[in-house]
């Protein structure tokens, strides 16, 4: 999935085509995210400097500062593809949801799925959002309250189908649920948990958290 | 812990009371930075300096900053459990509130040093710490005291028997360690992680409570 800025949207207006220097300016972005994506997955944040990055994608550190304003832009323009991609497999994911239960699993697993071969890029992620300056600075990007969200949407849809209560809660379960769902990252990070394993584990967590919403 | 064995009077100290006095220093202006500057912001040639101590004398005692922060971190939990042994026999009422109770005490402790909280969690993703390190979640003590109370609730049949109390412990664990966020977002003091952490637990306990 490409992400378009919006400065480059409001640069090149859609009825011309790109010039070879506009072409040329998003080559370089784009090598420059690839060797970013790859030392930020093998050294952490903290350990990859922006002239390694630089070094990696064979330019000057010059050219990257061109195009990033610092490191955490850097960081920030890759989170933002990922989290662009995920969400659409996770709203994807939930549409062939059985019930309410079985579509919030879903959404666990596609997400455990999509970064199953990006492990160490989420440690960083992790790694960032707890530090003072680093944590406001990623959760800005709207799309990570759109997780939340996406919850929220399947519970509401739940509430109207009549599959859970009018006192639902939505909000707080919403963000329980999220959070469930971060927290079982360490074990897939650290202890190397299978798919099936953190299934098994998210099933009971989504279970437990909705129980008290279901009717009857 | 090591025993603590004085000095012979009149005899210069041993090599390893001065070890151990190192030690201690460095612990001490590890908190302290650790607290102002989090996790990342703190070097290890700055604890030696707030220690004056040589940054080579750091590293004969510590292989890493992430292992500075454990004994840090060991080094408080002292204090919290022998608090949470005093006031957990005198806690009365459901289930839950002797868990909202618990980590009331938790809550209450740890944002006096808020920051040094923040750094233990995110020294658990640090590179550089020994892959067999883990720095936060695994608190023992934390975990036998929830599974206690639940135990406890269980015999009082305010807790479902079919619902596996390790995965109850592990959701309230990681309620914990997510409330400890909106520091971040919020900028929340102890009475506003108390009111969250008391809704969620709430949440979780319609899960774990029996159907009448």
């Amino acid at each position: 999935m490409k992400h378009i800025s919006p400065t480059q949207v409001a640069v090149d207006t859609p009825t011309r085509a790109p010039t070879r220097r506009a072409l040329a300016k998003q080559q370089t972005r784009l090598k420059v995210l690839a060797a970013a994506r790859r030392l930020f997955s093998e050294q952490g944040y903290e350990g990859a400097t922006i002239r390694d990055i630089a070094a990696a994608a064979g330019m000057s550190t010059g050219a990257v500062f061109a195009n990033f304003t610092d490191k955490s832009d850097l960081f920030r323009e890759i989170m933002v593809d990922d989290m662009e991609a995920l969400s659409a497999a996770m709203r994807d994911a939930a549409t062939r949801g059985r019930n309410v239960e079985d579509a919030v699993l879903k959404i666990f697993m596609a997400g455990y799925t999509f970064y199953k071969s990006r492990l160490q890029l989420a440690r960083a992620a992790f790694s960032v959002s707890w530090d003072k300056d680093g944590g406001p600075t990623l959760r800005g990007i709207s799309s990570s309250t759109a997780f939340q969200d996406l919850f929220a949407e399947q519970l509401t849809a739940a509430v109207e189908r009549g599959e859970l209560s009018q006192e639902a809660e939505v909000k707080l379960r919403s963000q329980m649920l999220f959070d469930a769902y971060l927290s079982n990252f360490p074990q897939a990070i650290f202890e190397g948990w299978s798919l099936d394993a953190l299934q098994a584990r998210a099933r009971d967590q989504i279970r437990i958290l909705l129980a008290g919403a279901r009717r009857g | 812990m090591k025993a603590e064995v004085g000095p012979l009077p009149g005899v210069a100290p041993p090599r390893r009371s001065q070890k151990e006095a190192t030690r201690q220093r460095v612990i001490a202006a590890a908190r302290d930075l650790f607290d102002t500057h989090g996790y990342q912001g703190t070097t290890i040639r700055e604890i030696a300096r707030h220690a004056g101590v040589s940054v080579g004398s750091v590293f004969t005692t510590f292989a890493s900053k992430g292992e500075i922060l454990s004994e840090v971190m060991q080094a408080r939990l002292e204090p919290l459990y022998a608090e949470l042994d005093r006031v957990m026999p005198h806690v009365r009422g459901s289930t839950a509130d002797r868990l909202r109770t618990m980590f009331a005490v938790h809550f209450e402790f740890e944002a006096q040093h808020v920051r040094l909280f923040l750094s233990h969690i995110a020294a658990a993703y640090d590179w550089t710490l020994p892959s067999a390190a883990r720095p936060y979640g695994r608190t023992p003590r934390l975990q036998e005291v929830i599974l206690e109370t639940l135990q406890q609730g269980q015999e009082r049949g305010e807790v479902r028997r079919d619902v596996d109390l390790q995965e109850v412990v592990d959701l309230l664990m990681s309620a914990y360690g997510w409330t400890y966020r909106l520091v971040i977002t919020n900028n929340a003091d102890a009475k506003g992680l108390i009111a969250a952490m008391d809704r969620q637990i709430g949440l979780i306990a319609e899960g774990f409570t029996p159907r009448s």
